[in-house]
């Protein structure tokens, strides 16, 4: 098990000019962690795990793994495991040999690996299987085999390439679990690469999303959630998206006030800096509150009833917006319902960079 | 229904049609290694199996069977090693190598005529390029085709020359299919170059290699053209292969009866050879391990 720092590493398939798979990535993994690099594909999150595999040699930068700059080094000489999206397993050979394979390569002694792919086998309920060639095999079953692959090896750092991603849902509900329980088994250093955001928040310890090639935020899920840093982040994470409103910062009357056409919504004090004209307003569809006497009504225009929830879309003075409210039946298509929005709730970025204007703790302190 | 009996009738067709032009021949030609026969216009005479103990009774016969068995085998290893070699190369990335590709299957569109006529050209003991080369080092050159191990080692050289961008485009093919992540998953498990080839490229291969190694066994063993114009089976027989030989005895002895009878044979073993092949390495490798 290992720490792994990644020390401004970039990556370009042009050469020194670009363009950039990965720019000046920055992180400091802690041993035992599972951080999930999520985002868009073409993002660049594949592309960085593979360099820390070394299958893709770093343009600049140094990468460092338990203490030792392995950036020049083959992926053999990294002491990493990896798990790839279609399982990459040996097709003509067994389960067995399939796990064997890195251990027989490393030169292990026959009764050692025997012990260990027995153990790695029985951990992962695939004994049964060590005799059955991967065709015979169904998706979950060769997921499992591609980790106990990895497994058996003991390696430093296990990387995992989107690995649910060919399952069906139900599947890919339960291998996450399996692969969540194995982490807190083993605390070792993961690294898992998704497009999927509830797997990032699901899984986890902290979440490095990511955007052509950049990194636009770490930290971990409920910090991601709850002040992203930018607008791009607060898109990302959360289903249905954030609501966002490009307005005008306006002082109504000594408090600040968010105007966007004939909506008016006023910000918390001391939570955001004010000194940008052009912002973008930010409130999550599942904080928006039903409430009587409010002054903005939502002209509902569809209806989801996904059986706990309410999903409503609709007009609210005139900019479309959703809402996610505990299941509520009487509401039509058509209907207008009163909407608050929480001031606690609101969330003001930047519109010409899309950069949350959130102050830290420390200003906030400094400010009263 | 009315479909029905226009398949039927279009299937019916290409039977009758097979038949007539492969059948025909073969059962005429089985039919004929039971007479005695002089021409294909004289009269014909039941002789029952005499032709068949007269050919396997000859040490001729299966002097030719060890040659065209030697023949066929040394040109399909080379041929098969050349080609995964060849097909290697070719299936890294490199500048111009579609055209490489390309220019790579060229001996493989050259009439055998063609071929064995250059190959004649290069090696004359006379007035061969290859004589007036090695002349300028001062190094003289023996006629090849005077002793055995030269002429055959002549026919094997033509025939991997010509045959062996078949293997390098079928290997090529079979090479796309190998999925690049399993050579990753290899990298990160620690193997190099050498058991990454064993363990995830000859594996894969497999299926093509058995096709490959099964059609150029065929071809190889049953070759005629190109044994015929390079050395007539010369000297002194010593490339004499169950195809020339059936040949001679018709067509240079006439002999009908005898050759179709060595024809019949050489069919009967290759027929045999192939069954058991396919037997312990079925091209489908499913059926192997249930």
């Amino acid at each position: 098990m290992a720490r792994i720092s990644l020390q401004h590493v970039s990556k370009s398939f042009g050469g020194e000019q670009g363009p950039w798979a990965v720019k000046d990535f920055c992180l400091e993994i802690e041993d035992g962690e599972l951080i999930v690099f999520v985002g868009p594909s073409g993002c660049g999150k594949s592309t960085t795990l593979r360099m820390i595999a070394g299958l893709d040699e770093a343009t600049s930068g140094a990468i460092v793994i338990g203490g030792r700059n392995v950036t020049g080094l083959p992926p053999k000489d990294r002491n990493v495991a990896m798990v790839f999206q279609n399982y990459a397993l040996y097709p003509q050979k067994t389960v067995y040999d399939n796990m064997a394979f890195g251990l027989h390569v490393r030169g292990e002694d026959k009764q050692e690996i025997d012990r260990r792919v027995r153990a790695a086998a029985a951990s992962l309920d695939l004994e049964a299987l060590l005799d059955r060639k991967p065709r015979q095999l169904s998706g979950g079953q060769m997921q499992r085999v591609a980790l106990g692959r990895a497994l058996v090896r003991d390696p430093d750092v296990f990387l995992l390439d989107e690995p649910l991603s060919n399952l069906d849902a139900k599947l890919r509900v339960k291998m996450r679990e399996e692969i969540a329980t194995l982490h807190a088994r083993l605390r070792a250093t993961m690294i898992f690469v998704t497009h999927d955001q509830v797997e990032a928040m699901t899984l986890g310890d902290r979440i490095v999303i990511m955007r052509d090639g950049v990194i636009q935020q770490a930290g971990k899920p409920l910090e991601l959630y709850d002040t992203p840093a930018n607008t791009f982040v607060a898109g990302f994470i959360g289903s249905p998206e954030m609501n966002l409103i490009d307005g005008q910062l306006i002082d109504e009357g000594g408090r600040m006030a968010v105007r966007s056409g004939d909506l008016t919504i006023s910000i918390p004090e001391r939570t955001f800096t004010t000194n940008e004209g052009t912002v973008t307003l930010g409130i999550r569809p599942e904080h928006l509150v039903i409430a009587d006497g409010s002054p903005f009504e939502m002209t509902v225009s569809l209806v989801e009833q996904i059986g706990a929830q309410t999903y409503l879309m609709g007009m609210i003075a005139g900019h479309r917006m959703r809402a996610v409210f505990d299941r509520r039946d009487g509401i039509r298509s058509g209907d207008k319902v009163p909407i608050a929005f929480p001031k606690e709730r609101l969330h003001l970025f930047a519109s010409a960079s899309g950069a949350t204007l959130r102050m830290s703790e420390a200003d906030v302190k400094e400010y009263s | 229904m009315a479909q029905d009996w226009r398949i039927v009738t279009l299937f019916i067709g290409s039977i009758l049609v097979l038949g007539a032009i492969i059948g025909g021949p073969l059962v005429y030609a089985i039919m004929l290694s039971f007479y005695s026969a002089k021409s294909f216009v004289g009269e014909l005479q039941w002789v029952g199996l005499a032709n068949y103990a007269k050919a396997i009774q000859d040490p001729l016969f299966w002097q030719s069977f060890a040659n065209g068995l030697m023949i066929a085998l040394s040109a399909i290893f080379l041929q098969v090693v050349l080609g995964v070699g060849i097909a290697l190369v070719l299936n890294r990335r490199f500048f111009g190598q579609s055209v490489v590709r390309a220019v790579s299957i060229l001996p493989y569109f050259l009439p055998t005529v063609v071929a064995c006529l250059i190959a004649q050209w290069i090696l004359d003991p006379n007035y061969g390029l290859l004589k007036s080369l090695l002349a300028s080092f001062g190094i003289g050159i023996a006629d090849w085709s005077s002793q055995a191990f030269t002429a055959r080692g002549t026919i094997v050289l033509v025939s991997v020359w010509l045959w062996t961008p078949f293997v390098v485009t079928c290997v090529l093919a079979g090479l796309q299919t190998i999925p690049t992540q399993l050579y990753e998953a290899a990298r990160v498990d620690g193997a190099g170059p050498w058991r990454q080839f064993w363990h995830i490229t000859l594996p894969g291969l497999r299926s093509v290699l058995v096709v490959v190694i099964l059609l150029r066994g065929i071809w190889m063993f049953n070759k005629f053209d190109l044994i015929w114009l390079l050395t007539k089976g010369g000297p002194l027989n010593q490339t004499e292969t169950l195809p020339t030989l059936a040949y001679r005895k018709s067509f240079l002895e006439f002999n009908l009866g005898g050759g179709a009878a060595v024809a019949t044979i050489s069919f009967l073993i290759l027929a045999g050879v192939m069954l058991i092949y396919l037997r312990l390495f079925p091209i489908d490798d499913t059926k192997q391990e249930r």
